[in-house]
């Protein structure tokens, strides 16, 4: 687990399957082991979401720009990204 | 009747708890919350052989930390002692995981067994698993089970009956010499008496400690003297945490299953695509080639939309030529004519790109490859001194900078925040992409391909650089992370849900784009107007004064005219560039081209005639990496909260947009 942690940071990214490979065990052992780190708040899930805008932040100026009018609308710009965010890139985390 | 036994049912989130508890009490059971909080409690009856048992289907959770409410309610239910029994549940089909509950639990004192639910499943998935082997280890009862399966109740109800009678408890000898390799664990263990807090051994208490367990430690400072306590606190301080705890918990379940476990483990290999993707030395080629291969064949699904421009570009002169036979006044013929009919077969040409790329990359993020290069570009993060997460901001900014810099909020630290906006400007946005093509293809036709190659390199020697110059003020070295990645399956796009993407863009692109440039290119119209024909118009006069210093950047005054128009909206060039080189200084020209002159068929034409392949070249990397439009500047206000930084990259982007013009251009006159 101090291996794992180590690697997760030293900078350089790595998938779930080099992480394995560098630490010489099972891809479902690292899943695992960073199901519990993000859960104890050691690292944490990236969003990728409309850069994580739930629309709920304050000071969040939405996305006005796109729709032309001036109004503030917190709903993920359709000119941007797809609706719902990006589904297919994966799973990021990062050391908190 | 007596009171019987209690059995509290236990496991993580979808271990099957509930089946089993539905399957057990049937009708025989009721919901409330538990006192003084809102989470759920089951409880329900059963009667076996003639025996009435009591079942508590304790909440779902990872383990039993006091992470949350539930996880405490629990603990403390079962250490309570109002539970004979503890049924714990963990997923046959991924125990190396879901035993972790049965880690976090030992070291309570309640008589336990362990079903592994679901076991069906993990026969399907070619698993063997071997519970007598799991048993002898545990010193419990562990049973293959399926809840859904009403014939493996029976071995149920034997269990149950076994450890009732037995009161078998874990074996946890292992699992305390795991701890024991922990910085720490024997101080704090050798200062916790047995049964300072009822129903948890010594070392479990001591792990929680180490965990930072704040529930534990409240009780423990109101359980021991002041001295113990401050001991335990002062032994913390150096002890190892629950990296190392959670690591010896892993250890021993990894030591429970072995030799009872034959996964049937198909060795999972990287499929030779993502081979080169995570190569160390292919990595990054592969990712250029991809994009680059991406850009070209955006070109293909360009080409309808490309042809609508052309045809309505063809109308024109016939259109223009109808109303000047009826009589219309020339300058509402000319307003027709350049700024609205030209304007919309740029604007049809440009969305022909806006599709072709929208439609390729959202097609790349379907299938899985978009992930790989965010991947291969997060060791280039790391490099810039940036965060993986950047990685989101710089994608969302080759469609729109402002979606780069508001999605550039996700990142925490204030300095990475706004490197990563000062660099997401210098992706090409969607109208750049819109732009450039157009321009590069009417300027250097099939070697447009190569100058956007150069511009997507220049692209990123910006942002090298650019990184470099701001990133020692706006970010220490030790807040820089690395990135992990689950990379997500290639598979199939969902066709569907991709054109409704690709459409939606192009439609919200057409909108934007035919007000800003029928805005842009009506008003520079009007002011280059001149109703003598002559050379004239209020522009005219400054862009002949400001020509020689423009030219100095390989600009004529037309063309940095556009340039200036562009901070506002890149397609507020196009707009620009309409009028100025239909408008009054070229209207001699224009008129032969209106009237069928063979040598200036359209303004593609005109456009060649005028402007100089070297002067063509310093516009397009002007343009490109000038400040992306003033939406942006205000989203890049609004997230960085510093007008002082904000100044700070609107002055850098335009000084280095004129330098990179400059330097094109001069590129350009060696070459042709």
């Amino acid at each position: 687990m101090e291996g794992l942690l180590k690697l997760l940071s030293d900078g350089h990214a790595r998938t779930v399957e080099m992480l394995a490979a560098e630490l010489d065990t099972s891809v479902s052992d690292i899943a695992r082991k960073l199901e519990y780190l993000e859960i104890i708040g050691v690292i944490r899930r990236v969003s990728l979401s409309n850069g994580g805008c739930s629309g709920n932040c304050s000071g969040c100026g939405g996305c006005s720009g796109h729709t032309g009018d001036g109004k503030r609308d917190s709903a993920p710009c359709k000119g941007c990204i797809p609706d719902e965010g990006f589904k297919n890139m994966g799973v990021m985390w990062e050391v908190v | 009747m007596s009171t019987g036994v209690t059995v509290a049912l236990l496991g993580q989130p979808n271990s099957g708890k509930s089946t089993l508890f539905n399957a057990l009490t049937g009708l025989r059971q009721h919901v409330g919350n538990w006192p003084g909080k809102t989470v759920e409690k089951k409880e329900g009856s059963f009667t076996h052989k003639g025996k009435e048992y009591k079942v508590a289907d304790l909440p779902g959770s990872y383990s039993l930390s006091a992470n949350s409410d539930e996880e405490v309610i629990t603990r403390d239910y079962i250490a309570s002692g109002e539970a004979d029994v503890a049924c714990i549940l963990a997923d046959s089909s991924q125990l190396q995981r879901s035993l972790f509950m049965l880690a976090d639990y030992a070291g309570i004192d309640v008589p336990c067994f362990l079903l592994l639910n679901m076991s069906d499943v993990a026969a399907e998935q070619g698993k063997k698993i071997n519970a007598g082997a799991i048993e002898e280890k545990l010193g419990i009862p562990v049973i293959p089970f399926s809840a859904t399966d009403k014939k493996s109740y029976d071995v149920f109800y034997e269990a149950l009956g076994t450890v009732i009678k037995n009161k078998g408890m874990l074996n946890v000898e292992k699992l305390n010499t795991q701890y024991e390799s922990i910085i720490g664990y024997r101080e704090i263990y050798e200062l916790i008496p047995e049964n300072v807090i009822p129903g948890y051994s010594a070392m479990w208490i001591a792990v929680k400690a180490l965990e930072n367990d704040k529930v534990v430690m409240a009780k423990l400072r109101a359980a021991l003297d002041d001295q113990t306590y401050s001991r335990i606190e002062d032994a913390k301080k150096n002890a190892q945490g629950a990296v190392a705890t959670g690591g010896c918990k892993f250890a021993w379940i990894d030591d429970i299953l072995e030799k009872a476990v034959d996964a049937g483990d198909k060795k999972i290999s990287l499929s030779f695509l993502d081979k080169i993707y995570t190569s160390r030395i292919w990595g990054k080629p592969a990712v250029i080639l991809t994009v680059l291969l991406g850009l070209i064949a955006s070109f293909i699904p360009a080409i309808p939309l490309m042809i609508v421009g052309s045809l309505i570009l063809a109308v024109k002169a016939p259109v223009m030529g109808v109303l000047s036979s009826i009589g219309c006044p020339e300058i509402l013929t000319l307003i027709i004519g350049d700024v609205v009919i030209q304007s919309f077969s740029y604007i049809f040409k440009m969305l022909g790109f806006v599709f072709g790329v929208t439609l390729v990359f959202g097609l790349l993020e379907e299938v899985g490859v978009m992930a790989r290069i965010s991947y291969v570009f997060d060791n280039t993060m790391g490099k810039l001194g940036l965060q993986g997460k950047s990685v989101m901001p710089f994608l969302v900014s080759f469609g729109c900078t402002m979606g780069g810099a508001a999605g550039a909020r996700v990142i925490d630290n204030w300095g990475q925040k706004v490197l990563t906006i000062a660099l997401a400007w210098a992706v090409p946005c969607g109208a750049a992409w819109a732009t450039v093509p157009m321009l590069s293809t009417i300027f250097f036709g099939p070697g447009a391909v190569l100058v956007i190659v150069a511009v997507l390199l220049t692209m990123l020697l910006h942002m090298w650089i650019t990184a470099k110059i701001f990133g020692a003020k706006l970010v220490k070295k030790e807040d820089r992370y690395g990135m992990i990645m689950e990379l997500p399956p290639y598979h199939k796009p969902k066709w569907g849900a991709l054109f409704r993407y690709v459409f939606g863009r192009t439609k919200e692109t057409f909108i934007r784009v035919t007000k800003v440039i029928m805005l842009v290119c009506g008003v520079f119209w009007l002011l280059s107007y001149s109703p003598s024909g002559e050379n004239g118009g209020i522009l005219y006069t400054i862009g002949v004064a400001i020509d020689p210093v423009t030219r100095l950047f390989g600009m004529p005054w037309q063309l940095f005219l556009s340039y200036v128009a562009s901070a506002v909206g890149k397609e507020g060039a196009i707009g620009v560039i309409s009028a100025l080189y239909n408008g009054g200084s070229y209207s001699a020209g224009f008129m032969d081209a209106m009237n069928g002159a063979a040598t200036a068929g359209n303004l593609n034409e005109l456009l060649l005639a005028n402007v100089s392949k070297p002067e063509a070249l310093a516009f397009i990397f002007a343009i490109t990496f000038n400040m992306p439009c003033v939406v942006a500047l205000a989203a890049t206000y609004q997230e960085t909260h510093s007008a002082k930084w904000t100044s700070i990259i609107v002055l850098y982007y335009t000084v280095v947009s004129l330098v990179l013009a400059f330097l094109a251009y001069h590129i350009g006159l060696l070459i042709w």
